[in-house]
């Protein structure tokens, strides 16, 4: 068990990929806060309410909230692992964008991020004695290369890179290491919600052959699975990523190694 | 921009260092090329031409001697072998790293020291030394050494020499003709990669030639040790096929 008396918060803990992280941290012996709007989250399934925390990440009250309840409740008021797992999307132009929804992606996907790190902070430091706190942050492959029709989605993923980059380098000193790392296509109700958005897709399929057709793009020919990205999560929460800090952990099958592939 | 400066192109003979070449002469430069094999039939006499092999150090020691001071150094020979690892030959390692890696590093070496303080030298990249093309390693591999030693000289050589790398996508010369030639469906071929470039076009010689004209020219007294990416807006975008959503 590589997460043994160490304590972790994860928001959208009760979402796809944070849903499969709180799993992990779990089974690895981590003592686990899942934070969410609500207990069922978007996968929208009930699981046991232990650790549920009802958390808006955009709200500072909130935020605050929670980490006077996780201080009163962890071990010696001490976090090790946090996980800023919520994140909403929208498949939008600029210009179909109204700024009501750019400014609601934003509080979610970065001022989210801000705020549950900020009051984190004096919980994470209590970390340094045993080893050191982590902090992962989400970015996306798309905070690098832009999908057509996601802009704000993009442009919150970038603030997230430059985000994980400026807070490792004032926090590593006090023994906290902050990653973030960068799906590509993972198998979540996000995804699913992407494709359904799209319909038939440009050239007239149906959306089983519009996702086959988006896993042949990818190296590894499949989507990744929250599993997937539980797995690398763990590690870089775990002492073996000790040495790992301020980095861009992209994991998308190959998806981003390659340049266009033509149809030649 | 390039009044009076003198230009040594390498790999002159078509494609973007014709293009070069002659977007330096409209700009006053005088501007010499070289490459394998006798001048072409069709370069206009406003243009020197030497014979040389940029791969061999002999013909690069030779090359520099004919230059007392060289303000801008393109180097932009190279070759292209569509090859993976496992089918790559010794022959082929030699031929494609002889040009594309030790020509790069054989004419730096010779002519770093006679660049006049503040020359530019401008290494044509890739777009493929970033992210892979698939059947293309040593090219691909190739690039990438263009990419760092761009940095290095950059870095070792200033405040004396400038150096930096621009990294073209797919520009229309006879390597990218042939590519479509082979399609299973040439139009269709070419509709998709067109689909893929945000600029809606293949780029031109002239496209990159417009960015080494700035890098070569004091406007870019400034710009050392970079890769300049020109390619109509590729990289920019997620590799998934634009007909998909």
């Amino acid at each position: 068990m590589m997460l043994t008396g160490k304590t972790a918060l994860v928001t959208g803990g009760r979402g796809g990929i944070g849903r499969a992280i709180c799993d992990r941290f779990k089974r690895e012996g981590a003592r686990v806060f899942a934070a969410d709007l609500t207990p069922a989250g978007s996968l929208n399934t009930d699981q046991s309410p232990d650790d549920f925390i009802r958390l808006d990440v955009t709200s500072e009250d909130s935020v605050r909230a929670a980490f006077d309840y996780v201080a009163g409740s962890a071990p010696d008021g001490k976090l090790d692992i946090l996980v800023n797992a919520a994140g909403i999307e929208i498949e939008k132009t600029i210009e179909e964008t109204s700024l009501e929804e750019w400014n609601r992606i934003f509080a979610v996907n970065v001022t989210g991020t801000f705020l549950v790190s900020k009051f984190a902070l004096p919980l994470l430091r209590k970390s340094k004695a045993s080893g050191g706190a982590s902090v992962i942050n989400f970015g996306s492959y798309d905070g690098f290369l832009a999908d057509p029709g996601l802009a704000a989605y993009c442009a919150t993923k970038g603030a997230v890179h430059a985000l994980t980059r400026a807070m490792a380098c004032d926090h590593g000193p006090e023994g906290i290491r902050v990653n973030a790392i960068c799906p590509g296509y993972v198998d979540t109700p996000m995804l699913q919600s992407f494709f359904e958005g799209d319909g038939s897709g440009g050239d007239g399929g149906t959306i089983d052959s519009l996702q086959q057709a988006v896993r042949d793009v990818h190296p590894m020919r499949t989507f990744g699975r929250p599993e997937d990205m539980a797995n690398l999560v763990n590690w870089l929460a775990s002492d073996e990523a000790r040495y790992a800090a301020g980095q861009l952990w992209v994991l998308d099958g190959g998806l981003s190694a390659q340049v266009q592939q033509m149809k030649l | 921009m390039l009044n009076d400066k003198v230009a040594l192109v390498t790999g002159g003979r078509q494609g973007i260092g014709r293009g070069i070449a002659e977007r330096f002469h409209r700009e006053g430069a005088q501007v010499t090329l070289t490459g394998r094999g006798v001048r072409p039939a069709d370069l206009p006499d406003h243009f020197s031409w030497v014979a040389s092999d940029v791969s061999k150090a002999d013909e690069v020691a030779e090359l520099a001697q004919g230059f007392a001071a060289l303000d801008v150094l393109v180097n932009n020979a190279g070759i292209q072998i569509e090859k993976a690892v496992t089918n790559t030959t010794d022959a082929d390692w030699d031929l494609l790293m002889g040009a594309n890696a030790k020509g790069v590093f054989l004419t730096c070496r010779a002519f770093i020291p006679r660049m006049v303080r503040g020359g530019s030298i401008i290494n044509i990249g890739s777009i493929s030394g970033q992210t892979a093309d698939p059947g293309l390693a040593l090219y691909n591999a190739s690039k990438a050494f263009v990419h760092g030693l761009t940095r290095s000289i950059a870095v070792d050589h200033g405040p004396a020499v400038r150096c930096n790398a621009i990294c073209p996508g797919w520009i229309m010369t006879g390597m990218v003709d042939a590519a479509f030639a082979v399609a299973d469906h040439p139009d269709a071929a070419k509709a998709d990669a067109l689909a893929r470039h945000p600029a809606g076009r293949f780029g031109q010689p002239a496209d990159i030639a417009a960015m080494a004209a700035w890098l070569a020219s004091d406007q870019s007294s400034f710009t050392t040790g970079q890769l300049f990416t020109v390619d109509g807006g590729l990289t920019a975008a997620s590799p998934l096929n634009p007909g998909l959503f």
